[in-house]
Formats: C-alpha cells, sequence, structure tokens
C-alpha cells in the first residue's frame, strides 16, 4: 500500500525555530533552529529558509496583530505555527490543499507534545539530538503507508473493514472492554499492521498513539527507542512497554467521559482485599470476555499516594490529585461519545471497529449472541486455531446468557433501575484511585496556575502553566505486542506500580490477543478486493476514517484525476458550510461528492470517455451520477439516502 | 482594511493604497512605538518602515532559491497576495474577509493593467516605469497617486456592484433598433464629419462609443481600425466611470419608469420631444443627483479642475496584418452628453507608426538579451541577417527621429557603443557581455517613446495636441439632438436591462448570466440592490444575500475552470447553482470539449480585464479547429433547491438556446 516514492516528495521542508536564541544583531540564525528536515540540507540553505520565513512570519504577523497561518511560494507552501518565541514549519508542493497541510502540522505538533510534554520544556530536558531523532520519527510516522487520499484527509489508516470477518473486529472491541474494568485504565486500541482495528479513544488520539506503534513495529524489536518508556520489571514478558505521555486536558475530559462501563469498576472498588489477590484464570476471562466477572482488578490502596512515575521526566513539582469532577458516576449522564456515529448514516458493518464499548454489546444482544460465547472463542486461547469464528458450537452454558444480559444492562447504564443503583454505589465509593499525576508544565513564570479540579488534601494542587500550549497532563501508555499486532492503553500513570493491576490487564488480555492475532494475520492479507467500474472515497469525520476502492499504487489517469478532483472539492467543503452536493467535470472524468456533518463521498464512474459538449444537458451521464453513486455505494456500506 | 501597495526592489513604495480603516491600523501600529510628544511620520514612511522586511525578504528568497512568496494568511484571516511584476513588487492585503486571495491577486493584475494604459511602452523599462510611478515632485506624485487610488477605487466599486465587472464582459443594453440606429449614425454622421473636419489636428477617430452608465448602447470602428479588445475596453470603461461616475444609491427610477420597463420594453418609442427645445442648454439646466455625485467625488480627489476637451492618452493593443503591438498610444475623448450617459471617441494620434517602429525594435532586442542571457550566441549570430537588417532599420529611424524635435543624442550614444561592441570581428561581439547594453537600449527606446508620447499628457497636463474644443462641442451635440427623446429611457433600461420576469417559462429560475466569451459580452438580469428600489429579488437582506451567493458562484466556477472543470453543479444550501463552459463553431454546432489547461494557483485571474484567460483559452481550443471559427460561451444560473435537478438542467440547455439569439446583434 504504501507509495514511499510519493511520500518522499510530499513534505519538503519541516523545521522548528525558537526566535528567542537569535534576539541580538549579532546572533547567528543557526543558533535558533531547533530542528531541521531533511536534515541534511546544507546549513545555509537551512538558515536562508528559517531566518526568511520566520522573520516574514514575525513581520506579517505584527501587521495583522494574528499569528501567521500558512505561507505560499510559487513551487511550495509552508503551514505555520507560532507559539511564543517557536515557530513550527512544515512545507509541502503546493497540491496539497490548504487544509490538509495545516492539520499536518497540527497533528506533528501535538504528536511531540503527546511524548514529551511542553515544547520549551523538553529543550531543556533533552538534548536537541534526541529530540531530532524523535521529530524524524514523527515526521516519518505521517508520511508514510497511506496514500494520497489519506494525506488529503489526513485521516486514520483503518484495517478493511470489508475484507474481515465482522466478528473479530467485535472481538477487539470486547477485548479493549475488558481491559477497562480495572479502573485505571482509561480507554484503548488495538492496531494491527500500523491499522486501527478497534478504538476507543478520539481519532486524533488514536494517532498518536499509533507512532509508537508503527516505529515498534517497524523496528521489528521487543525493545523500544523511547527513553522515557521502559519494560515492565516485573513478571511481564518484554512485549509490554510503558510510555510516558502527556495529554491535554480536552482529550482527558473526552477520556472521562466516555461511556465505560463504570459499574462493573464500581462493584470491583468494593471487593475486599483478599479477592483482589485472588488468582485468576486467564481461560475465564477470555471466555466470557463480556460477562461480568465475580470480581475485578484489584483497585488501588486509598491511603497510600499514588506513586510518582519514575519515568516521567519532567515531572518535579508533581502533586496527585483525586479529580472528583471525572468521578465514575458522571459517565451515567454523559451521552455516547462523539466516536458513536449516527446509526442511520453509516451501516453496521462499518460502525463494528470503532463503536465504543456499550454499543457493541446492544449489537452482540441484537445480533451475534449465539455466535459469541461458543467455543471457538476457547479454541482461540491457543492461537493454534484456523478452524475461525464461524462454524459455531451450541451455547456452553445456560448461564452465560443470563450474564450477557445482565452485563448488557449495565454497561448501557442509562436506563434501569438497577444501572441507577449500581450508579449510585459507585458514586458512594469516592475513594477509590482515580489518580492523576499534573505535572508543572512549564518552567518560567508559573503565575496563570491550572487550578485542579478538586484534590484530597495530600498535596496541594500542582500549578500546571504553560506559556506556549495547553497545561498538560501526564499519563502513562501501555502497551502490548503480539507479533503485528497491539494493544494500547492510556493508563493512569501509577498503574505501571501497581503489579497486580498490570499483570491483571496483561493475563486477562494475552490469550484473547494471541487468537485475534492469528486470525487477522491469516484475513488481512488479502489484497485489495474486486474493483467495480467506479471509484470512490467516502470520509468519516468524526471517526476520521477513510473508506476507498481506491488502491495507493500510482493508477491511471482516472484514478489522478479522481484524487486531484477530490482534493479540490474537499477544500470547497471545508470552508463552504452550506455546500452540500457537487457534481464537476472535465474532458476526462465526472465527479460526484457529497457530504452531510458526519460525512463526505466522492465517487466517480469509469468507463469510456464522456462524449459531450459541455453545454446544459439533462440526458448528460454526468448528471445520473448521484443515482449511481447511491446504488453503487450501498455494498460497500455507504448509505447516501 | 485593505492596502495595495507596489514596491521596488530596493523596497521604495512606488504606489501604495488604502482603505481608511488600514490607516488607521497602520498608524495605531506605529503610534505604539512612537515616543510621547514626537510628531507621527508621515504614512507614506510608516507604511514603507511596515512593508520593507517583507519586500527584502521577498527579493532574498526570490535571488537565492529562485522561488518567490505568493501569499500570506493569518489564523485571523488576513490575506496578503505577493506577485512580482519585472522589478514592481504588488502586494495586496485584506484583514476585513471582503476580499479572498483570489479577489486581491486579480485587483493586483488589473491595476497593472491600468498602469498599461496609462504607460504604455515605459512599462517594459523598470527604471523608467519607476520615475513615472514615483515622480520627483512631491505634488505631482501625489497627483499622480490621488488618480491611480481613485481608479482603483473606481474598480474596486465596479466589481461589487455591476455584473458585468463581475464576470468581465461587456453588458449591452439590449435594444436592437435603437443600437442599429446610433451605430449607423456614429458611422454617417459623427465620425466620418469629425475626420473629414480640419480641426482635427491629425487626429483620426478610429473608434466611437456610447456609454450608459456601464452599458454599451452602441459602438462603432472605422474601417482601417483594429478590432478593440474587450480587456481595453473595459479597462476604458474603468476609466470613463472614474470620471465621470454613476452612483446606484443615488440613482433611483420614478415610478413611471418602472412600469415603463416592466413592460417589454424592446418596443418602447419615445414621446416626440417638444418642439421648442434648445438643445444646447437643455442637458446642461437638467439637475440631477450625478452631477453633484460628479462634482464632489472630483473635490475629494483634490486635483486641479479637468479641463473636459483634454483628452487622455491611452495605449492600447493594435492587431493589424504585420502583427500584434500592444499598447500603442491614442487619445481617449470623453465627452459627457448628460449625467449617466457619455460619448467616447477614441483617436490614432500623429506619430503613432513610430511607436510601432519603437515596439519592433523593443522586442527584437528583447529577443536578442533572451537568447544570449540562455547562452545561445549561436543561434544569436544566426540570426546576422535579421541583425543586419536591425542596424539598418535602427540607423534609419535615429536619423528620422532626429527630424522631428525629439531628443535622441542618449539613444545615439548607447546604440554606437552597442555597435561597436556587437559588430566588431565579424559577430564575435555577440556573447553575454552584450546583455547590459541589450537592457541599456531598451531603456532607450522606451526613453525616446515616453519622449513622444508621455510627456505631453502628464495626469491632467494638456498639450496642443487634440480635435479641437469646438469640434469636440459640436459632436457632443450632435449626438445630445440625437439622443434626446431617449434620454430618460436609456437611464432606466440601464437600470433594467433584462428582468427575471421576461423569462416565466422557467419556473424556480433566480439568476442567470450568459456570457459571450468571444465577443467579450454578457447577458444577465439586472440587480438592482438598493434601499429604496424593490428588484424581482425582494429587498434589504435577501436581495444581498442572493447577490452575495452569485458573487461567491462566480468565484467557485473560476476556481475550478482554473483547474480544468467546465460543468460545475452545487447544492448549496436552498439554492442549486450551475455553471457550463463550451464552444461552438459560427454556426452554432456544439464543439466537443477537450481537456482544458490545468493552472496554477498563482496564475494569472480568469478573466477578460487583465491577461485575457479566454482569449488565450480560445486559441488553445482553436489549435484543432484550423480555419473554423471558434466560440466560448458560459452559462450561469442559481435556481430554487426544491427544483428536481432534471428540471434544472433542462431549464439550463433551453436557457441557452434562448439566449444564442440576442447575443447576435451585432457590435459594428
Amino acid at each position: 500500500m504504501a507509495d514511499n516514492t510519493v511520500a518522499d516528495s510530499r513534505y519538503n521542508y519541516f523545521f522548528l525555530y525558537d526566535g528567542s536564541k537569535v534576539k541580538g544583531e549579532g546572533d547567528p540564525t543557526r543558533a535558533g533552529i531547533c530542528y531541521f528536515y531533511p536534515e541534511e540540507t546544507p546549513l545555509d540553505k537551512q538558515e536562508l529558509l528559517c531566518g526568511q520565513l520566520a522573520g516574514v512570519s514575525r513581520c506579517v504577523s505584527e501587521l495583522s496583530s494574528s499569528p501567521v497561518r500558512l505561507l505560499r511560494l510559487r513551487r511550495s507552501k509552508f503551514a505555520i505555527r507560532m507559539k511564543g518565541d517557536f515557530l513550527w514549519a512544515l512545507g509541502c508542493s503546493v497540491d496539497i490543499p490548504d487544509v490538509s497541510i495545516c492539520n499536518l502540522l497540527d497533528q506533528l505538533i501535538n504528536l511531540f507534545s503527546f511524548y514529551n510534554g511542553p515544547i520549551r520544556k523538553s529543550y531543556q530536558i533533552y538534548s536537541q539530538e534526541d529530540l531530532a531523532v524523535r521529530w524524524a520519527r514523527y515526521l516519518s510516522h505521517l508520511q508514510e503507508g497511506t496514500t494520497e487520499l489519506h494525506h488529503i484527509f489526513s485521516c486514520l489508516s483503518t484495517i478493511d473493514s470489508t475484507h474481515i470477518d465482522p466478528l473479530l473486529l467485535l472481538k477487539a472491541a470486547l477485548i479493549l472492554q475488558a481491559c477497562q474494568r480495572c479502573p485505571l485504565v482509561l480507554a484503548g486500541c488495538i492496531l494491527f499492521r500500523g491499522r486501527v482495528v478497534s478504538t476507543q479513544m478520539s481519532p486524533d488520539l488514536t494517532v498518536k498513539v499509533m507512532v509508537h506503534e508503527t516505529e515498534t513495529y517497524n523496528q521489528d524489536q521487543r525493545t523500544n527507542g523511547l527513553s522515557s518508556s521502559s519494560s515492565s520489571g516485573s513478571s511481564l514478558p518484554s512485549p509490554v512497554t510503558f510510555t510516558t505521555v502527556f495529554l491535554t486536558d480536552p482529550e482527558l475530559h473526552y477520556l472521562h467521559s466516555a461511556p465505560v462501563d463504570r459499574t462493573t469498576r464500581s462493584q470491583s472498588t468494593q471487593s475486599t482485599p483478599k479477592e483482589v489477590n485472588r488468582p485468576r484464570k486467564s481461560r475465564l476471562l477470555s471466555r466470557t470476555l463480556s460477562d461480568t466477572p465475580p470480581s475485578d482488578p484489584p483497585e488501588p490502596d486509598p491511603a497510600r499516594p499514588a506513586p510518582l512515575s519514575l519515568h516521567c521526566p519532567s515531572t518535579p513539582g508533581s502533586s496527585t490529585s483525586d479529580d472528583l469532577l471525572f468521578s465514575p458516576s458522571l459517565s451515567f449522564h454523559t451521552p455516547p461519545g462523539p466516536l458513536s456515529p449516527s446509526p442511520s448514516t453509516v451501516s453496521p458493518q462499518i460502525s463494528y471497529h470503532s463503536l465504543p464499548n456499550g454499543k457493541s454489546s446492544h449489537e452482540v444482544e441484537e445480533g451475534v449472541t449465539g455466535g459469541l460465547h461458543d467455543q471457538s472463542l476457547d479454541s482461540l486461547e491457543g492461537g493454534d486455531s484456523e478452524s475461525g469464528l464461524i462454524g459455531v458450537g451450541p451455547v456452553q452454558s445456560c448461564d452465560i446468557p443470563h450474564d450477557l444480559n445482565r452485563h448488557n444492562g449495565d454497561s448501557m447504564a442509562l436506563d434501569g433501575e438497577k444501572a441507577g443503583a449500581l450508579g449510585f454505589r459507585g458514586q458512594n465509593s469516592p475513594g477509590c484511585g482515580r489518580r492523576r499525576t499534573g505535572i508543572v508544565a512549564d518552567e518560567k513564570e508559573g503565575h496563570r496556575g491550572k487550578v485542579q479540579l478538586a484534590d484530597t488534601g495530600d498535596v496541594p494542587p500542582a500549578p500546571c502553566e504553560n506559556s506556549s500550549g495547553p497545561p498538560l497532563t501526564t499519563m502513562t501508555l501501555y502497551q502490548h505486542r503480539v507479533r503485528g499486532l497491539v494493544l494500547a492503553l492510556l493508563v493512569e500513570p501509577h498503574f505501571h506500580n501497581d503489579t497486580a493491576a498490570v499483570e491483571e490487564v496483561y493475563h486477562s488480555s494475552l490469550a484473547s490477543l494471541n487468537g485475534l492475532e492469528a486470525h487477522l494475520r491469516t484475513t488481512a492479507r488479502g489484497g485489495a478486493g474486486p474493483q467495480g467500474p467506479y471509484t470512490f472515497a467516502h470520509y468519516d469525520c468524526i471517526q476520521n476514517t477513510l473508506t476507498t476502492n481506491l488502491s495507493g499504487r500510482p493508477g491511471g489517469a482516472q484514478e489522478r484525476s479522481f484524487v486531484r478532483a477530490t482534493s479540490l472539492l474537499h477544500s470547497h467543503f471545508s470552508h463552504t458550510e452550506a455546500l452540500q452536493e457537487a457534481i464537476v467535470r472535465n474532458a476526462g472524468a465526472a465527479v460526484y461528492a457529497t457530504r452531510s456533518v458526519a460525512q463526505e463521498t466522492y465517487f466517480l464512474q469509469q468507463g469510456g470517455a464522456l462524449r459531450n459538449s459541455g453545454i446544459p444537458n439533462h440526458q448528460d451521464s454526468a448528471f445520473s451520477l448521484p443515482s449511481k453513486a447511491r446504488h453503487r455505494l450501498l455494498k460497500h456500506g455507504v448509505n447516501l439516502l | 482594511m485593505k492596502c495595495l501597495l507596489i514596491a521596488s526592489e530596493s523596497a521604495e513604495v512606488l504606489f501604495y493604497w488604502t482603505d481608511p480603516e488600514f490607516e488607521q491600523n497602520i498608524q495605531e501600529q506605529y503610534g505604539a512605538s512612537q515616543e510621547e510628544g514626537e510628531k507621527p511620520p508621515a504614512f507614506e514612511d510608516c507604511i514603507n518602515t511596515l512593508f520593507a522586511p517583507i519586500i527584502i525578504s521577498c527579493s532574498t528568497m526570490v535571488d537565492r532559491l529562485g522561488d518567490g512568496y505568493t501569499s500570506f494568511s493569518t489564523e485571523n484571516n488576513h490575506s496578503y497576495v505577493l506577485h512580482q511584476f519585472e522589478e514592481c513588487l504588488y502586494i495586496a492585503v485584506n484583514g476585513d474577509g471582503e476580499e479572498g486571495e483570489e479577489d486581491l491577486r486579480r485587483k493586483i493584475y488589473v491595476m497593472k493593467k491600468m498602469i498599461e494604459v496609462l504607460f504604455g511602452v515605459v512599462t517594459l523599462s523598470s527604471p523608467l516605469l519607476r520615475k513615472e510611478l514615483r515622480p520627483q515632485d512631491t505634488e505631482q506624485r501625489t497627483r499622480l497617486w490621488k488618480h491611480l487610488q481613485s481608479l482603483l477605487e473606481t474598480y474596486s466599486r465596479l466589481k461589487e456592484q455591476d455584473q458585468s465587472f463581475l464576470v468581465e464582459a461587456v453588458e449591452r443594453l439590449i435594444h436592437p433598433t435603437l443600437c442599429e440606429q446610433c451605430i449607423e449614425f456614429l458611422e454617417r454622421s459623427l465620425v466620418q464629419q469629425i475626420n473629414s473636419s480640419v480641426e482635427r489636428a491629425g487626429e483620426e477617430v478610429l473608434h466611437a462609443f456610447i456609454l450608459v452608465h456601464t452599458k454599451l448602447l452602441a459602438f462603432y470602428s472605422s474601417r482601417n481600425a483594429s478590432t478593440l479588445t474587450s480587456s481595453d475596453l473595459l479597462a476604458l470603461i474603468i476609466m470613463v466611470q472614474n470620471m465621470y461616475p454613476s452612483n446606484i444609491d443615488l440613482e433611483d427610477c420614478a415610478p413611471e419608469d418602472v412600469e415603463n420597463t416592466s413592460a417589454p420594453d424592446i418596443f418602447y418609442t419615445p414621446e416626440p420631444s417638444p418642439t421648442n427645445r434648445d438643445s444646447g442648454t437643455d442637458g446642461d439646466s437638467f439637475v440631477d443627483p450625478d452631477i453633484q455625485m460628479a462634482e464632489d467625488s472630483l473635490q475629494t480627489l483634490e486635483c486641479p479642475p479637468h479641463d473636459p476637451s483634454t483628452p487622455s492618452r491611452v495605449f492600447l493593443e493594435v492587431m493589424l496584418k504585420e502583427g500584434c503591438y500592444p499598447m500603442m498610444p491614442h487619445s481617449m475623448y470623453c465627452l459627457p452628453l448628460w449625467p449617466g450617459i457619455t460619448l467616447v471617441l477614441l483617436t490614432k494620434i500623429p506619430k503613432s507608426n513610430l511607436a510601432m517602429s519603437i515596439y519592433v525594435f523593443l522586442e527584437a532586442f528583447a529577443k536578442l538579451e533572451k537568447r544570449l542571457s540562455e547562452g545561445l550566441e549561436g543561434s544569436a549570430a544566426r540570426g546576422q541577417t535579421s541583425i543586419q537588417d536591425l542596424r539598418n532599420k535602427l540607423d534609419k529611424f535615429i536619423r528620422a527621429v532626429g527630424t522631428v524635435d525629439i531628443q535622441t543624442s542618449a539613444l545615439q550614444s548607447v546604440w554606437t557603443e552597442f555597435k561597436s561592441r556587437a559588430f566588431i570581428r565579424g559577430g564575435h561581439g555577440f556573447n553575454r557581455g552584450l546583455v547590459p547594453w541589450c537592457r541599456g537600449m531598451k531603456t532607450q527606446l522606451c526613453g525616446v517613446y515616453r519622449q513622444c508620447f508621455m510627456a505631453e499628457n502628464g495626469v491632467g497636463g494638456g498639450g496642443p495636441q487634440r480635435l479641437s474644443p469646438s469640434l469636440q462641442d459640436r459632436a457632443l451635440i450632435m449626438v445630445q439632438e440625437k439622443l434626446i427623446d431617449w434620454k430618460d429611457f436609456l437611464l432606466v433600461k440601464s437600470r433594467r436591462n433584462i428582468t427575471m420576469v421576461s423569462y416565466p417559462e422557467f419556473p424556480g429560475l433566480i439568476h442567470f448570466i450568459y456570457i459571450d466569451r468571444t465577443a467579450g459580452q454578457m447577458i444577465a438580469p439586472s440587480l438592482n440592490i438598493t434601499d429604496r428600489a424593490t428588484s424581482e429579488l425582494g429587498k434589504g437582506p435577501l436581495a444581498h444575500f442572493i447577490k452575495g451567493k452569485i458573487w461567491g458562484l462566480v468565484n467557485t466556477s473560476r476556481l475550478y475552470l482554473q483547474k480544468g472543470y467546465s460543468t460545475v453543479t452545487l447544492r448549496d444550501g436552498d439554492y442549486f447553482f450551475c455553471y457550463f463552459l463550451w464552444f461552438e463553431n459560427e454556426t452554432g454546432y456544439k464543439l466537443e470539449v477537450k481537456e482544458l489547461p490545468i493552472l496554477p494557483d498563482d496564475s494569472a485571474p480568469i478573466g477578460m480585464l487583465a491577461m485575457d484567460y479566454y482569449r488565450k483559452l480560445l486559441r488553445y481550443y482553436s489549435k484543432n479547429h484550423q480555419g473554423e471559427v471558434v466560440k466560448c460561451y458560459e452559462l450561469l444560473t442559481v435556481h430554487l433547491g426544491v427544483i428536481p435537478v432534471e428540471y434544472i438542467l433542462q431549464h439550463c440547455s433551453q436557457l441557452a438556446r434562448k439566449l444564442w439569439e440576442p447575443s447576435r446583434i451585432p457590435l459594428l
């Protein structure tokens, strides 16, 4: 799929420039260059670009009293971000739409702060060379493995759900759900060979998590390159890593407000310490993935202050605080997160891989109850089953459906007295350790402190101020790799030190991951399916995913013309709110585009050249595209009605 | 928050225009850095200081990277567009969201077009143009800049208000009988009389046309004149509007006029005029808000009163059998018949064949320079015969020019030096070292051209060379007599040229624009968005909303056309828009669509006023249709979104057929 020759020329320059280092007349421009890509660029050219672009940006932003966003030249263009003394610039060819290149730069900057924290701080802690390695990694991550269309939409690459047994997607969702029973686990995603199988996180966050995954996958080695992450020293094997990451407030809020099966968590927090130490059988868990086990992962001891993450280098004055605002019970009142698409616009087939767990459970109830709890899941544990999920045996025991129902009721948690009661119980246990470590995000004048929403009184709230960006909170990224498959979980920082919790999560998911990997490995190999006499791209703005039958290979004239039209129409959509539908035609091809709040769809009918004069003619084949698109795309799960 | 700036490479301001908001913004910024009690610096200096780093960075990038800036945008949606023409850098800024980058780029190109019309071939020499745009004398500079600023404002106003300037095609008054009568009158009576008069001082009327506001009533070109291009005609209309502005808001129709025009007005015949009319004073006694308007705007310019009998020197393209000569000198006489109605005469001036010779020499030296600087000495030398030819012709030219009272000593000395370097050692002198001398020759030729055609011109200044004032008066009175009965009708007609009520067979059709790009003409229902007059679109916000949609649609269609799409349909809110571009041969046979060129984002704006895109498009298309006349048409429609698409498309094709006929009205 990857078309690296194209990818290489996509971004021609990227640099980070620190204006504070070049204040005086005699200061050389090179002193301000923090990172420059491509690194082999001669220094005088680096200086020329940094000096000129930074100078012009400053001049223009003074004239307009606003930071510059985009600088265009005749043969290239630069997306710009200016924050304080820092200036980031990402250059690309002029074909890439403005909106796309600006998005990509933002993604890049956010990636950096996700793994390294505030920019100023990270440049104080780490050497420029270390950080250069990271910038290079993030850049290559954003460039690789995707088609030009992916760049136009800057969307997530997902596995092709049309060629995957939907039960596998469901299984992935259930694995994530099971992990969330540990109250320290906020959300997770499952990736396979650099593509998303299932995620509970927002698209932005998923992209960030994927960098690490892709990196380790590409290196094909067990240890990872990030200095701030380490393998767990405990009984866990090496494929598990912990990485310190930095989340913005909106991201954190989103994670806490996602509909998670809190009731079971609440229950678990009330379990006795004896139960915590009870040895667990992975067999049990994996067999009843959606079942509610009698007891759940151990809760952290509320009396013990949350341990500081030793691997978080930038937390000199960190403090812990319980964030009551995000206490579990609150989640009952929040509607399903934006990840859940509107069922009327997205077919169930597509929606599997990214539905939040609550909805998945619901669908279990509706559709696949019979097939889910059968022997094949058991047999999957060994990772040696090629028999697949289908060809199911009878339901094993009669109490499982009962459990399932109960669980569903809980997880939906929106109606039913039982759920309400459970919710209150959850609320009544405020001691449960949902802790997070705040960090002092910036070194300079820490006046405008970010007020922690609530604290338990152990430590005064940490001032979390940052002059060059939003406040950031540290979290830990847990990653468990099974060959091409990775389970990535965002967990509270002290999860790392909670051996019992780590083992719990690890063992509960290991077998299922093995099984899932084996299945994906055998099925995901199938190349692109048969192409119809048309080309389409369906972009889901909410989940940030793309469905297309266009391969990544450099295509024929019609494919190029499709990509060009799509890029033009996409940027037209992005700045014209009222625009709903468009048909554009040149001599060779006609492209139909339609969009709603949640999606954009592009369609091109291939075939003989459209012989026409261009004069208005209602019998023109171009104007029958909308009905053709509606008809053809149904089988791809795209519903344009 | 708008600004347009022209700067030299050394960051010297050659011209600027700002709106009051931008000026205030600059002064506030400057005020902040100013010490207490210090006198604020001149505005020109402020703007120079603030833009200088951008200008210098731009030339640094071009020099060292070979790639210059084309645009900037900021987070609060300010847009900056930059374009370099030779050694002049144009920067256009918008900070109020009213103009996009395309609009700014268009403004830059239009500014350049106006400068070409005003300064002609002098624009080909950057050093001379610099001097011309920034005269040493402060008073003269202020006057010139005021003139250019007001031209730019007039253009911006027309582009905002007038559909013909939106799509950059001339709109004609649809009244075939009157049009024909007028053309006949212009030919038989007016032009013939002037050209046979002894008071014409060697000038010869080539073109004569009557404008009602911005719309063309009649146009006549004499037999031996080359056609006036659409680009030049549009530029001239801007100049006329700048001299005699018509203001839409002040202009209003009396109720009875409205009644008159809502009926099919093609059959309007005026009441016979009163027999006791005194044609000379009739026009003068007429009091109209427009007179007030024209005087007001002249006063704000603070220019010395303009002598109406002084022609403006304009430089227009001339297409002859021998070739195409851009920017040839003409004189333009604008004779206001009544407020809003103007007779325009374009004359060929004596000595204008000098201009052609100079242009031929300029072209030859430019070609030579190009070949030499590309290192193609061989081919330069191979052109020995033409070089020899050039040498003889130029020698002859200098001798001839010397006799007609023109300073040629500088040209003479540079030419002598050139010859001594070039024709030494049997043609081995043609090498890269000759390049600066080619440039020198170009500058000297432009200098001679300037002496011939600019010196006596000056803005507002008058030379002795012109049609005598009495001849002009006679012409004015003749046309006034001819049109007096039609005057009121014409003024109203220009506001309601055609109306949507004349198209009842297209239910749901809100608006359309039909353009014949070969002729450079357009037809569209009138859109009068004034507070007092109710148009068919209704009043107030809705009418403004639809106007905004139409303006937006035109911009969108250009965006797609730039990328090679000739058909676009859009569903936008409650409306459905269509855009079609197609080609026909002379008999109306529809020609097959061809792959249109895909242009870069910063290419010249699509239109006819500056850098005529459609002319190039037609040339490109005609390559496969040798010996056939190719015509290019465009149709834009706005429908209500509830109408089924099938019907909308049917409407479009019927409309295209229906409108085909009126566009046959002969221009000549």
